[in-house]
């Protein structure tokens, strides 16, 4: 029976045919490949999106390693730098410590040398002040009326080679004055005699003389006229080391 | 199955083959709309399935017809997906496939037919359509009509003997052969059903590039 033709069949089965192209046109192809079209588009876009991320990546990179670089130089170039300031400063700070220490050192220099010089003072001022003592001691117990008589001949023999200036002051004396003389011993006569006549010849005016004894004076004498005192003892001697030993302090 | 469904609706006769053809179109209607009606970018494994079916039938197509694969697309996947189904259908009991009918290739047969010169003339405008069966002479007239009429012709037969004698044959086999032999026969039925839907929509492809395309392609006359 399949083998015979049926018109109506025929025709049933091309609209039927038809119709199932439609449906499936409708149902199907379209929005399955609708579906394609936009995983497509969608796929292209993501790896669109994709190659563009890529792309900035890429360039970030290479701003990255570009900056790197510069980073580098700067850095290389503020160490050189550094390195600069650390020798300058390290050389002002060494020429500022050497400065320091010579300024140090001449402090040093100058305290020991103070030092020094009081040492050697004190040294000094002590010898003198022994001196003084042991020359006390050893005048004191050399000293004698001969010593004295000694001194009063040296004396005398000094009154007559006085200087000028002094003796125009003796002359320019007014009131007649009184001349007194101390001694350690008693003074002879001869002695007495030999100062009146020196003091004679050097003042015009009619003179008084003093005597007296000091044995503070150890020997010698010690002349006062007026203003003027003349110093010709031991004691008086001995007084200096201990002034000289003074000037010290 | 004609025997079983056969009514008159006046003067329409409806036999057994129109109302397979119904059945399978409403089986593939339920089909299309139930995995087509949630597509998403992140498919489904049905909607994968259908994805896969559809491009490979689009890549076939715009394999052979490059530039108007797309509009012949509907009617060569459809002739695909039908008669593959429907060539199947005998494998069920009781039931019989529709191609199995002369009546039915026929009617695709001429429907391909219709189809090449409508897209044809469409596509080129029918000057050039009709140009093309006097390329290169016009002494090829005749040939180009009869080729016409032939192909057609033998796209409904083939298709109609290759399916007949493959159903008598797996019915004699059974008749003969008891139960078991028939497996490899079915298993004859599903590769010969699959090649010739496949021969079928390609030869119908094949067809409608050549009408769609010919002059396209042709370099110019000096």
């Amino acid at each position: 029976m399949s083998m015979e033709f049926d018109f109506s069949t025929f025709i049933l089965e091309m609209l039927n045919f038809l119709v199932l192209v439609w449906i499936l046109q409708r149902l199907f192809y379209k929005p399955l490949l609708a579906t394609i079209a936009q995983r497509k588009l969608h796929i292209e876009d993501t790896l669109a999106k994709a190659q563009s991320v890529q792309q900035e990546a890429e360039t970030q990179r290479e701003l990255y390693e570009n900056r790197q670089k510069l980073w580098e130089q700067e850095k290389q170039i503020a160490l050189v730098a550094l390195h600069q300031d650390l020798d300058t400063e390290r050389r002002a700070q060494f020429d500022l410590l050497q400065k320091e220490l010579e300024q140090e050192r001449q402090r040093n220099q100058a305290n020991l040398s103070r030092q020094q010089h009081e040492f050697e003072q004190h040294a000094q001022q002590l010898a003198l002040k022994n001196a003084a003592r042991f020359a006390h001691i050893l005048v004191q117990h050399t000293a004698s009326a001969e010593l004295e008589t000694k001194l009063v001949q040296f004396l005398v023999e000094q009154l007559k080679t006085l200087p000028d200036t002094l003796n125009a002051s003796f002359q320019r004396l007014q009131n007649p004055p009184v001349v007194n003389i101390s001694s350690a011993f008693p003074l002879d006569a001869i002695y007495r005699q030999q100062l009146a006549d020196c003091f004679s010849t050097l003042i015009v005016l009619p003179l008084t003389f003093h005597y007296a004894e000091e044995a503070m004076l150890l020997a010698g004498l010690r002349i006062e006229l007026g203003s003027w005192v003349l110093q010709a003892n031991l004691q008086h001697e001995l007084s200096g080391f201990a002034e000289l030993a003074h000037d010290f302090e | 199955m004609e025997h079983e469904f056969p009514f008159n609706l006046d003067s329409i006769h409806i036999n057994g083959s129109v109302m397979t053809t119904w059945a399978i179109m409403l089986m593939l209607a339920l089909v299309a709309w139930l995995s087509t009606r949630r597509l998403s970018l992140l498919p489904t494994p049905l909607q994968t399935l259908m994805e896969s079916i559809v491009t490979i039938m689009d890549e076939s197509i715009l394999a052979v017809a490059p530039e108007n694969g797309r509009r012949i697309l509907p009617l060569i996947a459809t002739l695909w997906i039908f008669l593959t189904v429907a060539n199947l259908v005998s494998l069920i009991p009781t039931l019989h496939s529709p191609t199995r009918d002369l009546s039915v290739t026929s009617a695709l047969a001429i429907l391909v037919f219709l189809s090449v010169h409508w897209f044809g003339i469409k596509t080129q405008g029918i000057k050039k359509h009709l140009h093309h069966y006097i390329t290169p002479s016009p002494i090829l007239l005749p040939f180009h009509i009869i080729s016409e009429f032939t192909r057609t012709l033998a796209l409904a037969i083939r298709l109609f003997g290759n399916m007949m004698s493959l159903e008598t044959a797996a019915m004699l086999v059974l008749l003969v052969a008891g139960f078991l032999a028939p497996i490899p026969i079915l298993m004859l039925h599903i590769i010969e059903a699959l090649v010739q839907a496949y021969i079928f929509g390609t030869l119908a492809l094949i067809y409608l590039a050549s009408a769609i395309q010919t002059q396209q392609h042709q370099p110019p006359l000096e």
